[in-house]
């Protein structure tokens, strides 16, 4: 019965009810946005971390991988001493270049990495074969497209450009072995990778310098200890592992997630004050009504039951739609916020996990509950024989 | 304050010893916000001595009369320089202020989700506002007056209700607004402003909430008076 008087009570006013189910859907699209924002770009740049199962990151003390054009000098020496701990099973060396690929359109300019083929962690091979040599790279699909080459073809690469004499200096050809999806990049980037020691030559670099390390533990090692060990040996670098790069981030990024907590907040409030307001007035047309059922022995418990069910049953409604409309709009923010400069292509603001479904819902049926106690309480707690007599009176 | 300390350009490279000569608080310079680096301002000499520079310099940053001057410099120094190329300020400070080029267009993105999600409450409760003087307004119409003059009167009601919105919501957005940048300011150090309410912001919000108050009214006593006055009686 309760359900059958909830759903007769809402069908009674349809424009209204259709109203604030759109209401309430724009609502729960916003709060779902805000909630896999809070979440979803931690996520995200967790798994892009974790990827390849390196989980501590060597860079120059005090600053983040990437982060400046600091490097860490004496590379090889601090290889040693990293190997020395039982707990790291591989190291990946990592030097950050910019190189000029010649061409007779002037030409493009890459990003380029130095890496250890054999334990490194910042590219997938796509087509072709790995680096086999020191005059071999793999190449990103945009570079190969930009530079007009095939897997196979040879490139004439310069490590530098001497501003007086316009001219390119370090010039060498660079054998294309395959290409690559390069894992840390932003969106269609010109990348290569080649060898270490092909890249510090080519740039001119003097020794053996980095600009970070890649660590893999061997499993069951705690990462903690690991990097507090790092940190007393070699005092140069910083050790971040994934747990400090994720502390680093939301630091970073802690105005989204203010910004998602806020506006979320609001649209929780938005829907609960128009169910509240709706049920309500609902309620308050329905005085008589409800004064009669109460005086032919409907418990009180039941007219809360019912009023309560409306609210939640809107809510719902506009849950349901309000979930798939959030989808559609975090597809579209999160195209936008895609183009911040520098940032890798995998990471992601607004990650949909089904939890963020759940827990907009369980807010949403919870805010729909809030909305009804008032009406609720209003239609229980009114005197049967006065409002019996006031509206017989109207 | 007046103490030595040792800086080189590389852990193993040579030294130099300076003396902290003052503190120099951070510039309104977006694409320096939420970036944890310490800065040291040193003569130019003596950083080029450091670092092994030689004569060399990054860049000039050069001062003009005015924007007509600023022209004929660029072109003077583009068709004259050798090995370098002249920018206007202006459009390094396009170039670096990126990041805050995609936030503006995430806020406007939200921004317009808000104004869709408000339209609708707006709407809603105006709607409900309207339906809950059902018996007032029969009375009116039979009273003798007129449903156009009935419909006048709520749109009239319904734009005072905007108005007194607004201008609740300008002093509120002004407060939000003062709160964000002292918040924000301390938390990435800078002096920059992140949240500016200019007379335009104000000028369109206004008139955004003038307009769907005005319309939701509309629609709503449209509906109203639209019902003869004894079926709004329930009879």
């Amino acid at each position: 019965m309760l359900v059958t008087l909830a759903r007769a009570s809402l069908a009674g006013r349809r424009a209204r009810t259709a109203l604030a189910v759109v209401g309430v859907a724009v609502s729960a699209a916003l709060l779902l946005d805000m909630v896999m924002l809070a979440s979803g770009m931690r996520a995200s740049f967790r798994e892009l971390l974790d990827v390849r199962g390196f989980t501590i990151r060597l860079a120059p003390r005090g600053t983040l991988p990437f982060d400046t054009d600091a490097r860490i000098d004496s590379a090889g020496a601090i290889m040693a001493r990293l190997g020395a701990n039982p707990d790291i099973v591989a190291v990946s060396p990592v030097l950050g270049g910019q190189l000029h690929v010649l061409g007779p359109g002037g030409g493009v300019t890459a990003v380029a990495i130095g890496i250890n083929p054999a334990v490194q962690g910042d590219y997938t091979l796509r087509t072709g074969h790995d680096i086999a040599g020191p005059d071999q790279a793999v190449v990103s699909a945009d570079l190969l497209a930009a530079a007009h080459a095939r897997v196979g073809d040879t490139l004439d690469v310069a490590g530098g450009y001497d501003a007086q004499l316009r001219a390119v200096t370090r010039e060498r050809r660079i054998v294309i072995a395959g290409t690559a999806h390069f894992i840390y990049t932003p969106a269609n980037p010109k990348a290569m990778a080649m060898p270490l020691a092909t890249l510090r030559a080519m740039t001119g670099a003097a020794g053996d310098p980095v600009s970070l390390f890649m660590l893999r533990l061997r499993a069951g090692a705690d990462a903690d200890s690991v990097q507090r060990w790092i940190e007393r040996a070699i005092p140069r670098v910083s050790a971040v592992s994934t747990a400090s790069a994720l502390r680093q981030v939301d630091r970073r990024l802690s105005y989204f997630r203010q910004l998602a907590f806020i506006l979320g907040s609001v649209s929780l409030t938005v829907g609960v004050l128009l169910v509240a307001t709706l049920v309500t007035v609902s309620v308050n047309e329905r005085l008589g009504e409800i004064a009669v059922m109460r005086a032919i022995g409907v418990s009180t418990r039941s007219i809360v039951a019912q009023v309560m069910l409306e609210g939640v049953a809107i809510m719902l409604a506009g849950a349901t739609l309000g979930l798939g409309l959030g989808l559609v709009t975090a597809h579209y923010l999160n195209g936008i916020l895609s183009q911040f400069p520098g940032l890798p292509a995998a990471i992601d603001f607004f990650l949909f996990q089904p939890r963020d479904a759940w827990v907009s819902l369980g807010l949403l049926a919870l805010a729909g509950v809030l909305a009804g106690v008032y009406p609720a309480w209003r239609g229980a707690s009114l005197p049967i024989a006065a409002t019996l007599r006031d509206e017989a009176v109207a | 304050m007046g103490d030595r300390l040792v800086i080189r350009a590389t852990p193993t490279g040579p030294a130099d010893t300076v003396i902290v000569g003052a503190v120099v608080r951070a510039s309104a310079d977006p694409s320096e916000v939420a970036r944890d680096e310490y800065r040291v301002l040193v003569h130019l000499d003596q950083l080029q001595s450091l670092i092994g520079y030689g004569d060399r310099v990054d860049r000039f940053a050069v001062a003009t009369r005015d924007r007509a001057a600023t022209g004929r410099a660029m072109a003077a120094i583009n068709d004259a320089a050798f090995g370098f190329q002249a920018h206007r300020s202006r459009d390094i400070a396009v170039e670096t202020s990126q990041t805050f080029l995609v936030v503006s267009r995430f806020h406007h993105a939200i921004g317009v989700i808000t104004i869709v999600a408000s339209a609708v409450f707006l709407l809603c409760i105006m709607l409900l506002k309207v339906d809950e003087r059902r018996r007032d307004v029969a009375a009116l119409r039979l009273m003798g007056i007129s449903a156009a003059t009935v419909l006048r009167s709520v749109v009239l009601e319904a734009a005072m209700v905007a108005v007194a919105g607004s201008a609740l919501g300008v002093g509120l957005g002004a407060a939000i607004s003062a709160a964000v940048n002292a918040h924000y300011r301390g938390v990435y150090r800078t002096p920059l402003a992140f949240s500016i309410v200019t007379p335009e912001v104000v000028g369109f919000s206004v008139a955004l909430s003038l307009v769907l108050g005005v319309a939701a009214g509309f629609l709503a006593a449209r509906r109203l008076t639209r019902v003869p006055p004894l079926a709004l009686f329930g009879r």
